[in-house]
């Protein structure tokens, strides 16, 4: 039987060399992030303290609104001539389709991790070691995997509507507060510190909704791939 | 199972399908044996693509029974899309992968394996052997249909569903489909076609389906296999 991590494997690495090929999206992700992180700074005006404050913050809105542009994007090529239909005349699994795409999704917004995050650092001024930093990026990493599950369901559900812009972030926004929620105050305890030790939970939180999101939507990813009356 | 076991390649009883308040296909009744090449006529509209798609197990039927190659289109999914490659208007490539890298990737998505001379033997089967690291994308239209062409070849069906196979193809290209169909349906594989071409389609296939409003209209021979 043919094994799930080589269909997988084998539409992730056809998704990944595309994205290197064409590049578009990844290059708009990462500026679209850096400028929404950029306009943050100037709406809080020139407070140090308040930026700092609302780093945990404004790392998570960066990922959220970042996430919207890659994963609205994420199957315009499965579209463009109806390639997803041709995976799906495959033997291949619903399933499969869906973990290949989100795992491209998730790989890519995890990109965006070392590039904003570190701009952060340096527009914010925040004093923070190489260890934080890590810890930082990771908590943005699982923030980015609570995105791109749900995400990919919805990008795929929207994709055939001529008002996916507006349809995707209004079907997800509602669904991933938890992840919100966890990624700000788990960023929050890596920078400012962890007094009551209260890190691990909103990390075992995030991871918990990882895996509850990815299983979820790996089950029903198969009904947005049918065809509408 | 055998095919003698699952009976037809294509059992269809009461087959309807219903785009909103429109019914694109209605009141479908149609058996194919094994073997057979299928000749779907009607003019546009006629619900020729609907009936395809549906056969591909890629559009769900709003009502009626429906299996293909002996497998329920309602809950053997994955078995019918075992059996069946479907060739349609739509030719699922990808503009940024070469010719080598989509045949290669068909490969992987299959239960056979990957074998890059195999995926350039068919390449030059079907005239593109030159082209097989041209992106897709640089590609003409009659190209990316022989590439479709190609890529089908590494599936082994028992059903094999074509919409409009000759169009964008030069005549050397319509002689490729004609004899791809001709060996097919000789071993035993069934061919259900929609296409304009009336005069090749009706030397191609041995029954002619005539499709009208979404209603089998009527069914006679066609010169195929004679």
């Amino acid at each position: 039987m043919r094994s799930i991590t080589r269909t997988v494997w084998a539409i992730l690495s056809k998704d990944l060399l595309l994205e290197w090929r064409e590049r578009t999206r990844t290059l708009s992700v990462i500026l679209f992030a850096v400028v929404t992180l950029l306009l943050f700074s100037f709406a809080l005006g020139p407070d140090v303290d308040a930026l700092r404050a609302a780093t945990p913050g404004f790392l998570t809105l960066a990922l959220l609104l970042s996430s919207t542009l890659a994963l609205g994007e994420s199957f315009r090529l499965e579209r463009e001539d109806h390639a997803l239909e041709g995976l799906v005349m495959r033997p291949v699994g619903a399933g499969s389709i869906f973990y290949a795409k989100a795992l491209a999704n998730a790989l890519l917004l995890t990109l965006l991790a070392p590039i904003v995050v570190t701009l952060a650092v340096v527009l914010y001024s925040l004093e923070i070691g190489a260890g934080s930093l890590a810890r930082l990026i990771g908590c943005w990493s699982l923030g980015a995997a609570g995105l791109a599950a749900p995400g990919t369901l919805y990008a795929a559900m929207t994709s055939r509507l001529k008002t996916q812009d507006v349809a995707l972030p209004i079907l997800l926004f509602p669904l991933v507060v938890p992840v919100l929620l966890g990624s700000v105050k788990a960023m929050d305890l890596v920078l400012f510190g962890d007094a009551m030790g209260q890190l691990g939970s909103w990390i075992s939180l995030l991871i918990a909704f990882d895996v509850i999101y990815w299983a979820v939507c790996g089950v029903l990813f198969r009904f947005a791939l049918e065809e509408g009356e | 199972m055998t095919e003698s076991e699952h009976g037809l390649a294509v059992d269809a009883k009461g087959l309807g399908r219903r785009f909103g308040r429109v019914w694109a296909l209605a009141h479908v009744d149609l058996a194919v044996e094994f073997g057979t090449s299928v000749w779907l006529r009607g003019a546009n509209g006629a619900g020729k693509t609907t009936l395809l798609r549906m056969l591909a197990s890629l559009s769900t039927p709003s009502c009626g029974e429906l299996s293909v190659a002996g497998f329920d289109v309602y809950r053997e999914l994955d078995d019918i899309r075992r059996e069946v490659s479907f060739i349609s208007h739509a030719l699922y490539l990808y503009p940024g992968l070469t010719a080598i890298e989509t045949m290669l990737l068909w490969m992987r998505l299959g239960e056979g394996e990957v074998n890059r001379a195999d995926a350039a033997d068919r390449l030059a089967e079907v005239g593109l052997v030159g082209a097989a690291t041209r992106r897709v994308g640089e590609f003409s239209a009659g190209m990316k249909k022989r590439l479709a062409l190609a890529r089908t070849q590494l599936e082994a069906p028992k059903v094999l569903l074509l919409d409009e196979p000759f169009s964008s193809l030069d005549t050397a290209g319509c002689q490729l489909v004609e004899a791809w169909v001709l060996k097919f349906v000789e071993g035993g594989g069934t061919v259900v076609m929609a296409s304009h071409d009336h005069e090749r389609s009706l030397a191609l296939c041995q029954l002619v389906i005539d499709l009208e409003n979404g209603q089998i209209t009527g069914s006679h021979a066609g010169g195929g296999g004679a």
